[in-house]
């Protein structure tokens, strides 16, 4: 019985998960094949082999030649270290800051929040050409720092870490922790962290992806190509002049990877802590 | 009150949290041990990815022989060249020595007063080394605002026809015959075809659509007309201008359409390039190695011919494109600089170099008697190709530059839109019916561009 | 029992100072600079000239910048009204009870958002292409009367604008509802079905108001992401506004004023009037929701 009344779901299921991985399958297919097969067939090329594709014309020189022709390696090495100390310290300052302005009371809280909250619907590229001139200043020109610290004062990271903190986290217990002679910090990172260990998922997934992502910031800030990430790598495969699709494709599948298995370890945290912020308790 | 629990390190954060921290530590360490090594010498910002190979070679030699002048090749994306150069030059932030754009970026650093143009004008050095007299007058037109010139040209981007040679010999045309735009229309006009029988033609004769706006304005300029005057006002709605649009709103759209979007850098374009769904498109030098590398199938099928022109005796050739290389005001050596440019511009050399990976021809005079560019060529079907785009580039039609060309290109395309939208909405595709709707539709668009060039005193004031 | 000690004056500003002092250099400082630009004509620190109210007059006469407007309005309306239902209809497939996969389908759906906008700009240009596109061949197979030339990306640009952003969006979208779902009562919803009501009604009176906080979380979130579109139709439009501007957005105007023709004081004053808009809006669906509410 319940199965029967499953059955269409399924068929709903299946039939929006191939419209989702279509562009998935075709870049998979795109990044094994030669450029001319590239322009003459969307999936496989045809040919006389089974099932009337030519099996024997993909190939993996795409991939070979991305680690031979393009610094590849040194690219993802740059992600992997961009992405992930953005991440890791954003997470960091934003549930800091969260929790001061959920936790504590202090007299300029309402004009901080305000000020947070605000801050969430500044156009970015309002301030692309300002913030030029003071990274070329402050000498953070062509240096991660220039990059990184940037990207630490996350309005949005706060305001997430303080209405989580606000359902999650009991004054009760951080009054009980003082009474037991806690310090501040102590308090912070052994009670409180674990208490948001969701959200700390959650948006640690959310800012390295946008990291792992990002390929307009690194353009401006770093100028040469040893310090380039591979989101910046891949995009200067895509020229005026010409494009190499099965460069970029196999680039994107390699990109994809390391964040796929990401999310998997995240997963569980992810799906609760990006509520976390939302619900009121 | 509850009684706290105070979580052992390992328990404060999840599995994957943890292998996030752990990343950035394990990264952190690798850099702090090995830094980034320094490099010395000039850098050179570039962005076009089939440049990359050619000055690759040639630089690595040129550093090999000159180790107190060497250079970096730093290839980025045009976009991010463009963020880049117009956020360093409006802010007094340094940028690399020497810079390789395309016109239209380098315009936009004209959009000040002449002293505040973030390239070092190069007029007076250019007429003392003779290089006025040495390159090809046009290629200097992109490059040059208020009477100034500020950087050397790299090329010349004469356009032929590049067509289906097998196609249309099959049919038994003779393409010596086609003079004119009419005649390729009338000549080729039986090669559209419906295949499938579905009603819809699966074969169109040209490359063009009303959207293509890069095509739009090499067919304006092939014409004779122009988007700027010679103050670098915004001068298009002329009568030339209005006549062309009206002649081209019926190739698009109508009864006698046959021109198709074969967009090119596109997938889909060189799919359709490959099928024959389109037989002839308009083909700078530079367009012809895309083909060359991106439609290796075309190979021994193609042909080049000189563009039809719109009227008996008319040009046969236009532009499109263009790139030079500008030395930054913030460069600190300029004769090392110029060096280098000169090497790489101007070297018979290095211009085989380019011509043989990107068929581009060098516009100096002097190497066009060079016997690379008068080989046959197997991919244009034993064509002469350099010796074909070099006999066009005399008559490349100049151009006025302008930061405000994208802008203008933009809005041409919005008129022929427009027009095209209009011809379909009363069934008229006559050139002279939608005369008076194109100069209309001219003069509204040129106003709107005045107005927004109008607001920016400090150009003005400088012109 | 003792009561509580009062923390320490300076706590709040010790866990706030990382924060805030990147966001005073990075944020505010620039935002500052952004604001006298706004009064400027600039083109570098030794030339510029105060213009006055100059930008703000001529931008609210500006039809360009009303056509942005309105663009990037339809397309909030769109996210609002078509991708964020979609994405709910996702979560609620998937939250059936029984259902096996479930791992499975919530990793596909996720996956859009794993990939960058480089790789989404290259294969959206693909599948709108004219002739051979997927969409538009697919659709020719399907029903010969479908025009291959069907041109998506010349005509149709905010629909196509909208069928990427599903594509991209509503996978992170239905895991917000997804998690909210997982709240709701099932008891509850066993009972009314018992009792005789209807999908519909207890979508209505049982979940509908268990999701009603994510819910509205999600369409503020929605609003502020769509006012500030620019990446996405920018790659998909090939680096520019689309014909005749029917993918210009307010944001991608304020890019292209400010970066294609060089006039950043004229790109602040649109980056000013967009944040005032949008602070409108989220002003008046944060006291509709009491969003702001403290404790």
């Amino acid at each position: 019985m319940r199965r029967l009344t499953l059955f269409p779901i399924y068929v709903a299921l299946v039939f929006f998960a191939v419209l989702t991985l279509l562009p998935f399958v075709w870049m998979l297919t795109s990044s094994l094949k030669n450029q001319n097969d590239f322009f003459t067939s969307f999936f496989l090329p045809r040919g006389d082999g089974l099932l009337g594709i030519a099996w024997d014309r993909l190939t993996l020189a795409n991939f070979r030649r991305l680690f031979i022709e393009q610094p590849i390696a040194r690219a993802m090495l740059n992600s992997f270290f961009l992405a992930s100390v953005t991440s890791s310290l954003a997470t960091l300052t934003s549930a800091m800051g969260g929790y001061a302005l959920a936790k504590y009371s202090f007299r300029s809280r309402a004009a901080v929040t305000w000020l947070v909250v605000t801050a969430l619907i500044i156009p970015a590229s309002l301030l692309i050409a300002p913030s030029y001139r003071i990274l070329w200043q402050l000498g953070l020109l062509n240096s991660y720092a220039g990059l990184i610290l940037p990207a630490l004062a996350p309005a949005f990271g706060v305001f997430l870490f303080r209405q989580t903190m606000l359902n999650t986290v009991p004054t009760e217990l951080l009054e009980s922790a003082r009474i037991d002679g806690a310090g501040e910090f102590r308090i912070f990172f052994t009670i409180v962290i674990p208490l948001v260990r969701p959200m700390i998922g959650a948006f640690l997934m959310i800012t390295f992806l946008a990291s792992w992502n990002n390929f307009i910031g690194p353009q401006i800030v770093l100028q040469e190509p040893e310090i380039f990430p591979l989101s910046v790598t891949i995009n200067n495969l895509r020229g005026v002049y010409a494009t190499d699709y099965g460069l970029i494709m196999s680039g994107t599948l390699l990109s994809i990877a390391p964040v796929m298995c990401l999310f998997l370890l995240l997963q569980k945290e992810f799906i609760s802590g990006l509520t976390s912020g939302a619900v009121k308790g | 009150m509850p009684r706290p629990r105070f979580k052992r390190p390992f328990e404060l954060l999840s599995p994957g949290a943890w292998t996030i921290v752990t990343l950035a530590l394990v990264s952190s360490a690798i850099y702090a041990a090995w830094p980034v090594p320094e490099r010395p010498g000039r850098d050179f910002w570039m962005f076009s990815p089939p440049n990359v190979q050619h000055y690759r070679a040639v630089l690595d030699a040129w550093n090999a022989q000159h180790p107190d002048n060497r250079v970096n090749l730093i290839q980025i994306h045009y976009q991010a060249l463009e963020r880049r150069l117009l956020a360093a030059f409006t802010s007094d932030a340094p940028v690399a020595d020497l810079v390789e754009t395309e016109s239209r970026t380098m315009a936009r650093a004209f959009a000040g007063p002449l002293e505040a143009i973030g390239f070092v004008d190069l007029t007076e050095r250019l007429h003392r080394e003779g290089l006025f007299e040495a390159i090809n007058p046009p290629s200097f037109s992109t490059w040059t605002t208020r009477g100034r010139t500020f950087a050397l040209p790299h090329d010349v981007h004469p356009c032929l026809l590049g067509y289906r040679a097998d196609l249309v010999e099959a049919a038994g045309i003779d393409v010596a015959q086609i003079e004119t735009w009419e005649d390729f229309r009338r000549l080729l006009g039986p090669l559209i075809r419906d295949h499938d029988g579905d009603g819809r033609p699966d074969r169109y004769l040209l490359n063009f659509w009303d959207t293509n706006f890069d095509l739009l304005t090499v067919l304006l300029w092939q014409a004779g007309g122009d988007l700027f005057d010679a103050q670098e006002r915004a001068a298009f709605a002329t009568e030339l201008n209005a006549r062309t649009i009206a002649e081209l709103a019926g190739w698009v759209a109508g009864p006698r359409r046959f021109c198709v979007d074969a967009r090119d850098f596109t997938a889909g374009g060189d799919q359709m390039r490959l099928e024959g769904t389109v037989v002839a498109a308009i083909l700078p030098d530079w367009l012809a190695a895309v083909w060359r590398s991106n439609i290796p199938g075309l190979a021994g099928k193609v042909k080049l011919m000189r563009l039809p022109a719109w009227e008996r005796g008319g040009r046969r050739t236009s532009v499109w494109g263009g790139t030079a290389l500008g030395i930054t005001k913030s460069a600190p050596d300029f004769e090392k600089s110029w060096a280098v440019a000169k090497h790489l511009y101007l070297s018979p050399q290095v211009a085989e170099s380019l011509f043989r990976t990107t068929y581009i021809i060098s516009p100096v005079k002097a190497h066009w008697q060079l016997p690379f560019y008068h080989e046959p060529d197997p991919f244009f079907s034993g064509q002469k190709v350099g010796a074909m785009y070099l006999a066009e580039a005399p008559h490349v039609p100049p151009r006025i530059a302008s930061p405000y060309m994208t802008l203008a290109m933009e809005r041409m395309m919005a008129v022929l839109v427009s027009l095209k939208a209009h011809a379909i909405a009363r069934n008229t595709y006559d050139a002279e019916a939608l005369l008076p709707e194109a100069r209309r539709l001219l003069a509204d668009a040129q106003r709107d561009l005045s107005a927004r060039m109008g607001r920016n005193v400090l150009y003005r004031s400088a012109q | 029992m003792k009561s509580a000690p009062p923390h320490p004056r300076w706590a709040p500003w010790a866990f706030l100072t990382p924060f805030l002092a990147l966001f005073v250099i990075f944020t505010l400082w620039p935002l500052a600079q952004s604001l006298v630009l706004a009064f400027q004509q600039t083109f570098g620190p030794k030339s510029t000239a105060y213009i006055g109210t100059k930008n703000f007059t001529f931008l609210f006469e500006d039809p360009l910048f009303w056509q942005a407007v309105r663009n990037t309005a339809v397309y909030t309306f769109g996210a609002v009204f078509i991708q964020l239902p979609v994405a709910l209809g996702l979560a609620l497939l998937l939250n059936r009870p029984g259902l096996r996969g479930r791992a499975i389908f919530r990793l596909i759906f996720f996956a859009p958002s794993l990939v960058g906008l480089v790789f989404v700009g290259v294969m959206f240009a693909q599948l709108f292409q004219k002739r051979t596109g997927l969409i538009n061949a697919g659709l020719h197979a399907l029903f010969p009367a479908w025009d291959p030339e069907f041109a998506w990306l010349d005509n149709q640009v905010m629909p196509s604008l909208l069928l990427a952003s599903v594509w991209l969006y509503a996978g992170f979208n239905m895991i917000y509802f997804l998690a909210a779902l997982q709240n709701v009562n099932r008891e509850l919803i066993e009972a009314a079905s018992i009792d005789g009501a209807g999908p519909w009604h207890r979508f209505r009176h049982i979940v509908v108001p268990e999701i009603r906080p994510v819910a509205t979380f999600v369409v503020l979130l929605s609003v502020i992401g769509s006012f500030q579109l620019f990446e996405l139709p920018w790659v998909l439009l090939d680096n520019t506004a689309g014909p005749d501007n029917r993918g210009l957005t307010v944001v991608m105007y304020l890019y292209q004023t400010g970066f294609l023709v060089g006039d950043l004081g004229y790109a602040s004053a649109i980056g000013w009037v967009l944040g005032l808009l949008l602070a409108g809006a989220a002003a008046v669906q944060m006291r509709a929701t009491r969003l702001e509410g403290n404790q």
